[in-house]
């Protein structure tokens, strides 16, 4: 499974990729905390804040150009309500907004590009959330790009047939639930597959659970640091 | 529609997560019971199946195309807990992985696309699903379960601060609506091809006997969604009604609640106040939903 380029950082080797999830998560919320409640109006607490994310790229070893470029996925929104603010007269509000959004993406790559998914689940479920939705969103990402690269060679197969999603009339949405049912019963038969071989390994209705690391020093240092550095960037 | 982080205020997204949490609990707890045994490699590959039909086009407007968001479609087939479920994951999935919505905003997001829009778009399915008006059902679910959410979306955004002059607020409202119209008709026409393929996946809707309590849960479903379009386009409106009825001194001094403008007055200023008086006033309606549903749930029984 090697879809996204977030998969290859998450497993790169680094002090920050060795962290224990937990230490990684604390951070991360102590960092969006802070950029969050920000005031509108205090460029150089928000540079601060950049910095601060810069480092821990740099420590995590990942292509600061690319760690960028994934973060502006929040642009389209921020545009949409910047433009709205510019027009109503308050330019500044607007790129304060703009810029606070960007900076948590910033920091949701950064959490992303340093934890592999399961072990980011295995950290949020030492906070409680449930196992069942946890085990959920895991066989979620287990199977999402099966069932997209599906979804994607129906696409390919009907363009080839002369007809594809885009037709623009009846036909066009006949065609579109069609092939959305015939996924939906794809799925289904998937699960089913995927239930037997589940049986036929062992399982009884019990998902064992990888014993959590220890939480070391490092990871004790990595959350008290992230989260005292945005606390007094926030405060000061 | 998608809230990342750095829009909503403490308060907003403080107070919807505080109501999210317990809710998605109880979803999965039930579902987790429900009696199927394959339950939750199908739950996941479901999640994953949501992703896939979102890939399928189906042209809108010239130019533009829309696709199937799945709330009420799910809900028809695995039930409204379960679906539940499976729209936290995906929305859980698209915030850690793909940077699509906030991690701390997610609490708002789940409320909006994986609770109200999950029961938003079950509801007329549940109350009128059997017999003939079933694919009315169906279609009004998947409108309900879109306008509901965007609209959601959008007094979040407006009580958080963020400025949307009215002009676009009403170009939003109608791209919403086309939306909604398309995710119905959508909902509608996938559900009829599945009834071809297999009936079975198609869950029986066992509604409430009562007309009474059909007419009740239905009115306050076609009420808080036209509330909300209305709250969310124009929220200066009732304040300026009761200016000019000039009743707004005295309705000042009648709702001078320790609430009041949302803010706690007990506590110092700022958005701690704010927070206080967003999550009080949220496990208040929470705590009056509950006790709602619990009366209701209890003369059902007895």
């Amino acid at each position: 499974m090697r879809h996204l380029v977030l998969e290859d950082w998450s497993r790169k080797e680094s002090w920050l990729h060795a962290r224990d999830p937990r230490a990684k998560l604390m951070a991360a919320v102590a960092l969006l905390l802070a950029i969050g409640t920000s005031p509108a109006g205090s460029p150089s607490r928000l540079a601060g804040y950049a910095l601060l994310l810069l480092a821990g790229v740099i420590i995590a070893d990942l292509p600061v150009r690319g760690v960028w470029l994934r973060a502006c996925v929040v642009l389209p929104f921020a545009g949409v309500f910047g433009v709205l603010a510019w027009l109503a007269g308050e330019p500044g509000r607007a790129a304060a907004v703009g810029v606070k959004s960007y900076l948590s993406a910033w920091t949701l790559v950064l959490l992303a590009a340093t934890t592999p998914l399961p072990a980011l689940l295995r950290g949020l479920a030492s906070f409680g959330v449930p196992r069942f939705l946890l085990i959920v969103i895991q066989l979620l990402y287990r199977y999402l790009f099966v069932i997209a690269e599906q979804a994607h060679h129906m696409r390919l197969a009907a363009a080839s047939r002369g007809g594809g999603f885009r037709l623009r009339s009846r036909q066009g949405w006949r065609a579109g639930a069609g092939a959305v049912a015939t996924l939906f019963a794809r799925s289904h038969a998937r699960a089913e597959a995927i239930h037997r071989a589940m049986l036929a390994r062992g399982y009884r209705g019990e998902f064992p659970l990888a014993s959590p690391p220890r939480f070391g020093l490092g990871d004790a240092l990595l959350s008290l640091w992230a989260s005292a550095a945005a606390a007094a960037l926030r405060l000061a | 529609m998608h809230i990342p982080d750095g829009f909503l205020t403490v308060p907003v997204w403080a107070g919807l997560a505080a109501v999210s949490v317990p809710l998605v609990g109880v979803a999965a707890r039930r579902a987790q019971g429900e009696a199927e045994e394959n339950r939750i490699p199908l739950l996941g590959v479901m999640g994953a199946f949501v992703f896939g039909a979102q890939m399928v086009n189906f042209p809108l407007a010239p130019g533009t195309s829309g696709h199937l968001f799945g709330g009420a479609l799910l809900a028809c087939t695995l039930g409204p807990a379960s679906a539940v479920v499976v729209m936290t994951a995906v929305l859980a999935i698209q915030a850690l992985v793909f940077q699509d919505g906030g991690v701390l905003a997610l609490g708002a997001n789940v409320f909006n696309m994986a609770l109200v829009g999950v029961v938003a778009g079950y509801l007329p399915y549940w109350l009128w699903g059997q017999g003939a008006g079933r694919d009315l059902a169906v279609a009004t679910g998947g409108f309900l379960s879109v306008m509901a959410s965007a609209t959601l979306a959008l007094t979040e955004l407006r009580l958080s601060g963020v400025v949307i002059p009215p002009a676009a607020l009403w170009l939003a409202l109608g791209v919403f609506a086309l939306n909604a119209v398309a995710e119905g008709l959508i909902t509608l026409l996938v559900v009829r091809s599945l009834d071809r393929l297999h009936p079975g996946w198609i869950r029986r809707a066992d509604a409430p006997r009562s007309a009474a309590v059909k007419t009740v849960l239905g009115a306050s479903v076609a009420l808080a969604v036209i509330g909300l379009a209305v709250a969310s386009a124009a929220p200066d409106g009732l304040d300026r009604l009761a200016e000019e009825l000039g009743i707004s001194d005295r309705s000042r001094i009648l709702w001078e609640t320790p609430l009041s403008d949302y803010q706690a007055r007990f506590l110092p200023p700022g958005w701690l106040q704010q927070a206080a008086a967003g999550l009080a006033g949220i496990s208040l309606a929470g705590a009056c939903v509950a006790a709602v549903a619990k009366l209701l749930s209890r003369r059902r029984s007895a």
